[in-house]
């Protein structure tokens, strides 16, 4: 090949490649003087929809989390997470990374927070269903589940409040899987899914920006695995303390 | 009471939500030292990891403008009024008297402590995210504390977060 044809294809292969990006680019900047796009709902409510009629499932997960120091410098921590769900009322949560051992399991009575390498845990008695429970530990215990706006049966409308803005921003590749790229906006918050195209619309990954912070630090949450025919039994939802673990109290409001 | 400044520097805010870095290890200090740092920086919530977190802080904001405008639609009726004056009056009265049952309890716990506790301990109810250096388990009627020079600390979840509280 001369070089001249080289110089040719280079310069060929870069024009495609521009006008291919201000094509996104210039996609984009017409949806978001749209308000929400009917597609990027209509590829949500299908996903959330979706992951509401699974009655059992587990997901492992790789979590990124970005602090912000006092310099304005951002430092971002590593997890990763297995979650198992049984509707209507199981829920265990594993989580082990840079920062953080912690398990979360509820048995649909009450809901338990060990950390295996301090050996503590707490018990609390909670609310009978999924959902009561995550709100139960979200506003007295100020205990969050990472992510788990998805669990909810009304995913959808959680996702959605005070939303102003959506897209579908294009397709991308999570993990090996083909997937609808969306973003949206709300005024304390930009987040995005990625959502997997085909009869299992699950979603793959989302990150959350949080815009009334200093430098908008962001959480990501990036499934690795999705199982939806797992083998669950009454010990995965069921807490016993390891030999040596002390009990410990929740501080209540 | 006065704290130390070693102590100090490890004061967590009571009113930090969402946050979601538990059981930072003991082995990791860089980490836990930057974590305290973003944890003294914002004064706020951490990066919230749902969106039902960041949405819940909202709903918050939304709650307290309601309810003081019902207040003062309420304020307009002179019956509701008195009505409210009384009932204010009836809580004050059972306020005053628990207030004063705390202080005696209070003022129980301060001598009790005082005469046990090393000068220059930090206040009780103080809550930190990690121990002072060379503590000691204890317990003491069934419930297990940390000793660490002479200053005991009670374990407790505060959200994810596993932290300290003084004794």
């Amino acid at each position: 090949m001369t070089s001249t044809t080289h110089r040719h294809l280079t310069a060929a292969v870069l024009r495609c490649f521009t006008v291919g990006v201000l094509t996104t680019l210039s996609l984009v900047a017409q949806a978001q003087s749209a308000g929400i796009a009917p597609e990027a709902k209509q590829l949500l409510k299908a996903s959330t929809d979706f992951l509401a009629s699974q009655q059992r499932f587990t997901a492992d997960t790789r979590n990124t989390l970005e602090i912000v120091l006092k310099s304005g410098q951002k430092i971002e921590f590593n997890s990763t997470g297995r979650q198992s769900i049984q509707r209507p009322n199981k829920l265990r949560s594993e989580r082990t990374g840079d920062l953080v051992e912690q398990v979360f399991v509820y048995d649909g009575k009450s809901l338990t927070l060990a950390n295996p390498k301090d050996k503590v845990y707490a018990q609390v008695a909670a609310p009978g269903t999924l959902e009561d429970m995550l709100d139960f530990a979200r506003t007295k215990l100020d205990v969050v589940a990472p992510a788990g706006d998805l669990v909810y049966k009304n995913a959808y409308d959680i996702l959605m409040d005070g939303v102003t803005e959506g897209i579908v921003v294009g397709k991308a590749v999570i993990e090996g899987v083909l997937c609808d790229h969306l973003a949206f906006r709300a005024p304390q918050t930009d987040w995005q899914i990625w959502i997997e195209q085909g009869a299992q619309p699950l979603p793959r990954k989302i990150v959350i920006t949080t815009l009334d912070l200093p430098n908008a630090p962001q959480f990501s949450v990036t499934v690795t695995k999705w199982n939806l025919q797992p083998t669950l039994d009454a010990k995965t939802f069921t807490f016993t303390p390891a030999a040596g673990m002390k009990q410990i109290e929740f501080v209540q409001h | 009471m006065a704290r130390t400044g070693h102590s100090r520097a490890f004061v967590v805010t009571i009113a930090l939500p969402l946050l979601y870095l538990a059981g930072v290890s003991p082995d990791a200090p860089a980490s836990l030292t930057l974590v305290q740092e973003a944890r003294a920086v914002v004064g706020a919530p951490l990066t919230p990891v749902s969106v039902a977190g960041v949405a819940r802080r909202t709903t918050r904001r939304v709650v307290v403008a309601e309810s003081s405008a019902t207040q003062a639609s309420a304020s307009t009726s002179a019956t509701a009024q008195q009505q409210a004056a009384t009932a204010q009056q009836q809580s004050a009265t059972a306020q005053q008297q628990s207030a004063t049952a705390q202080q005696q309890s209070a003022t129980a716990q301060q001598q009790q402590a005082a005469a046990s506790r090393p000068p220059g301990a930090p206040a009780i109810g103080t809550v930190v995210s990690a121990l002072p250096a060379g503590c000691k388990p204890e317990t003491r009627n069934g419930v297990e504390y940390q000793n660490c020079g002479g200053v005991l600390y009670r374990a407790a979840f505060q959200g994810n977060n596993l932290v300290y509280v003084v004794q």
